[in-house]
């Protein structure tokens, strides 16, 4: 298997931390993103739980990103957890570009905090959610060439996929009733182009760092990425099944539809949760293609 | 995804070599290389690298060396061996950061003749 690097127990802690930093980004820009969109449609209850999901999330990711550091330093030292608090390692990986990110990421989320705030806080908010997914787009893969549109297709990438995953715990409560039945439907419509959005800007990230169909089979790389995608295809089968079945059910009053929607929802969040693993072995362990 | 991990194990641990954007374009002495005396231990990258941690084994004993090379990034890193190497089977392990962030680990194995 070429393009792998060495596995170490310090090597899977950045992972799992990843993986954990991507959950927390993303439920933090879905949370503010569901409630922009759906702010005149959706119960109020139902809100307050997409705000307060975006703000705790916007804290977990603040602390994953301090944890972050410290592992990084602790990876590059050679010295062990000792490194995780060495001033000089740290000062390394603040000059590196991890440090520019974490300055975008650091102040999305904190701005991202203003979302429990009144009105004007809900702008704010927005910002904040843009902050972070450029954030993303100061670290890895997406600083090679063609460096604008790599950057650009991962922005979109993001926000479509926080948009789909900070909504899944506000519409599985919203499933708890036939009054959240408009809501879902109203999602499904908006989701559809989201979901375009999101295959057709991964698509062309995977296709640009890939280089060739061949490179995907025979690099770690390759195989992971098509980890990644058989996961969301099952992911996406799940949705057409809740918004082609499920959805019309619970609107047209059938008992069965709302514990079979949670159900399916959360089936959909333990999905994700792969899918966010996957993608942080992918810029974690793995090497693109093109770069090997 | 979790059994491609597990299935990519193996391989991982059989890998050498970091594996990232900047490679390892050479070594003194080369990788494998049986030679008779060390005057200097070299690495070249490709693009700038900050090593970190250099350690010289000779069957899992640390075996003294001076670097020349400070932390900064370079494109090649120099290290000489604190006192001539008896002979035997030494390894030099690395670790450090790549220009683009990623935490990037090595090393290659050299033989003293008697």
């Amino acid at each position: 298997m070429t393009g792998l690097a060495p596995i170490d127990g310090l090597a899977l802690l950045a992972v799992g931390a990843k993986a954990a930093g991507y959950a927390a980004a993303l439920l933090a820009m879905g949370g503010v993103l569901f409630v922009a969109v759906f702010r005149r449609i959706a119960d109020a209850d139902v809100l307050r739980l997409a705000r307060r999901l975006a703000a705790g999330a916007a804290l977990v990711g603040l602390a994953v990103l301090a944890a972050r550091f410290g592992i990084r330093a602790a990876r590059i030292s050679g010295m062990g957890w000792d490194g995780a608090t060495d001033p000089m390692m740290l000062g390394f990986v603040w000059q590196s570009p991890l440090g520019a990110a974490a300055i975008w990421r650091g102040l999305g989320e904190a701005a991202i905090l203003a979302v429990l705030l009144p009105v004007a806080g809900l702008w704010l908010a927005i910002g904040g959610t843009v902050a972070v997914a450029v954030s993303y787009a100061q670290v890895g893969h997406t600083l090679g060439d063609p460096r604008a549109a790599l950057a650009v297709l991962l922005v979109l990438h993001l926000l479509a996929a926080a948009f789909w995953v900070g909504a899944l715990a506000p519409l599985r409560r919203a499933a708890g009733d036939v009054d959240g039945a408009d809501l879902l439907h109203r999602f499904g419509i908006v989701a559809l182009g989201a979901v375009a959005a999101l295959v057709a800007a991964g698509t062309a990230l995977a296709w640009i760092l890939s280089g060739s169909l061949p490179a995907l089979f025979g690099t770690a790389y390759g195989w992971t990425l098509l980890g990644k995608v058989a996961v969301v295809t099952a992911l996406f089968g799940l949705a057409a099944l809740n918004k082609l079945r499920l959805v019309p059910a619970l609107a047209a009053g059938d008992p069965s539809a709302p514990p079979a929607l949670r159900r399916s929802i959360a089936l959909e969040g333990a999905a994700v949760i792969l899918i966010l693993v996957a993608t942080a072995t992918l810029t974690t362990m793995t090497t693109p293609p093109v770069n090997l | 995804m979790i059994r491609t991990t597990i299935l990519a194990l193996p391989f991982a641990l059989l890998a050498g070599a970091a594996t990232a954007h900047t490679k390892t374009e050479g070594t003194t002495p080369a990788d494998g290389a049986t030679v008779a005396e060390v005057e200097m231990l070299h690495i070249v990258f490709d693009a700038p690298m900050r090593v970190i941690s250099a350690a010289l084994t000779r069957d899992g004993a640390e075996v003294a060396i001076e670097r020349e090379t400070g932390v900064e990034p370079v494109e090649a890193f120099h290290a000489v061996p604190a006192a001539p190497l008896v002979p035997g089977t030494y390894r030099l392990d690395w670790r450090g950061m790549a220009a683009d962030g990623h935490p990037m680990q090595g090393g290659f194995r050299f033989t003293v003749s008697e």
